[in-house]
């Protein structure tokens, strides 16, 4: 009848799962673009000899939250933040990946690209070049970037019916997998602002405290579990 | 635990957002500077359940899996190239520039290097150098005899010589542009350096398409934003603050959990 102890443990380990979202959530607080992350724990029931059901819990799923980050004015013409729904597309090494982080650069070719280097895409999958000879930068909110000689070409912003299908990969790009692109028909870029991070600060910190708690908690009862077995074996022996 | 390794990848990653800041506001008055951002991207991602497994027999899937990240690291730190606001100084030699473009100054190594600070002075041999002495490319010779100088917004400069009614013009100040500027490396004493990544210098006249004009007796202020830069130093402040929190609380977990018995 070790159950007690397996079920706490159970407890502690998704906990500290948890602490370990907690933690990439506060360390992201200030990465442009990122979106928080929640965990979704489910109970997992097994049956007793006697026919009685235990609970245990297991983590299920990790997801993003996907509320909009505040936006900032970084006065950059080549920062450009999405209100609303969508993604950049971006062509890498590995195929294409989706992006909110638009803090854009360019490349020594004039190409738009992000600070790693990948190009962001038009609609027709090609990168947009900025003449070398162009003072200004202009990108209206449908995409369209142009200098003062006229259009230059148009961003693609592409959404998702099921965005929690796609898979995070580092540099704040995400991979498509099997999902389908569909273009946004109204979207709304916001040029020289950047969108923050939607970590909320005060809310992870609560979730900290309520972590370290209940792991806190969960030990005790552990301890107390064990007491209990050590007080039984006592009573017995001497009996 | 993972979340200790976490929140010290958030506190480095803060420290250095609040080196980058500290750079930009003791620079505030620093002539031509442009101010810097650090940018942050979340570090690779580690699948403990993947998405879109399968979950069932009957072929239900898994709609958001279990990707645990493992914090943060600094993406990039690039330069703004905003234009700063242009203050008045009423020295002839002092130039800014109005729009793109840089200066091209010759180090002593031979080397060309790009400024934007146009705090130029006369070397002993008349010539126009900047406040360290390097040569103002092309090289420009002012008259010891000469009563004025005018440079005007194409960059061509012209001297009024004692006795004489007409200006004779002694020189062509010229600008480079880049086609990525953010690329640049910067060397220090607003000096910077040609890169691959910011692409090969193109030179031109000033005011032409694409290069920007001068302006005599006039400097670029520093483009850094005081208001902006503190309030950033108070957000830097803060998640440094909460990364450590995570860290303590790590270790009271673990340490509950060592007190086991």
């Amino acid at each position: 009848m070790e159950n007690t102890g397996y079920i706490a443990l159970s407890r502690q380990l998704v906990l500290r799962q948890q602490m370990n979202v907690v933690a990439n959530n506060l360390a992201n607080m200030n990465t442009s673009g990122f979106k928080g992350e929640r965990m979704l724990f489910s109970e997992y029931l097994n049956k007793t000899e006697d026919g009685k059901l235990l609970s245990f819990v297991q983590d299920l799923a990790v997801y993003r939250d996907l509320q909009q980050g505040p936006m900032t004015r970084s006065g950059n013409p080549l920062d450009l933040a999405i209100s609303g729904e969508g993604y950049f597309k971006v062509e890498t090494p590995g195929g294409e990946r989706y992006t909110r982080r638009g803090s854009f650069t360019l490349d020594e070719r004039g190409r738009i690209v992000t600070p790693e280097g990948h190009p962001v895409l038009t609609a027709g999958d090609a990168p947009i070049t900025i003449p070398t000879d162009s003072n200004t930068i202009s990108i209206t909110r449908d995409g369209t970037v142009s200098t003062e000689d006229g259009e230059v070409g148009r961003l693609q912003v592409v959404g998702f019916e099921r965005e929690q299908y796609l898979t995070r990969t580092e540099n704040g790009l995400y991979d498509a997998g099997e999902e389908q692109p569909e273009a946004v028909q109204e979207p709304d870029i916001q040029q020289g602002m950047i969108e923050r991070s939607n970590v909320q600060g005060v809310v992870e910190m609560t979730r900290l405290i309520e972590t370290v708690r209940s792991y806190q908690s969960a030990s005790k009862m552990t301890e107390n579990e064990h007491e209990r077995q050590r007080k039984a074996i006592d009573k017995l022996v001497s009996a | 635990m993972r979340s200790l390794n976490i929140a010290a990848t958030g506190m480095l990653a803060q420290q250095l957002n609040v080196d980058v800041i500290s750079n930009n506001i003791s620079n505030m008055n620093t002539t031509g500077y442009k101010r810097q951002r650090a940018e942050f991207q979340d570090l690779l991602y580690q699948n403990l359940r993947r998405v879109g497994s399968a979950s069932s027999e009957a072929g239900t899937i898994v709609p958001s899996g279990i990707q645990l990240g493992v914090g943060v690291k600094p993406a990039s730190i690039y330069r703004i190239t905003q234009q700063g606001s242009l203050s008045i100084t009423n020295n002839p030699l002092d130039l800014a520039i109005s729009g793109k473009g840089y200066f091209m100054v010759e180090l002593p190594s031979g080397e060309t290097a790009y400024t934007r600070a146009g705090t130029f002075q006369l070397s002993p041999d008349g010539e126009v150098v900047t406040a360290d002495g390097y040569v103002v490319q092309p090289g420009i010779s002012i008259p010891p005899d000469a009563i004025g100088i005018s440079i005007n917004a194409t960059g061509e400069v012209s001297v009024n010589l004692d006795g004489q009614i007409a200006d004779q013009v002694v020189g062509q100040i010229e600008l480079a542009t880049f086609p990525n500027a953010g690329g640049l490396d910067a060397i220090g004493q607003n000096l910077f350096l040609e890169t691959t990544a910011s692409g090969a210098a193109v030179t031109g006249t000033p005011g032409t398409a694409g290069y920007g004009s001068l302006e005599q007796g006039a400097l670029e202020a520093s483009n850094v934003d005081v208001v902006s830069e503190i309030t950033n130093l108070i957000t830097a402040q803060r998640a440094y603050e909460m990364n450590s929190r995570v860290i303590q609380a790590s270790d009271e977990m673990m340490s509950s959990a060592a007190q086991l018995r």
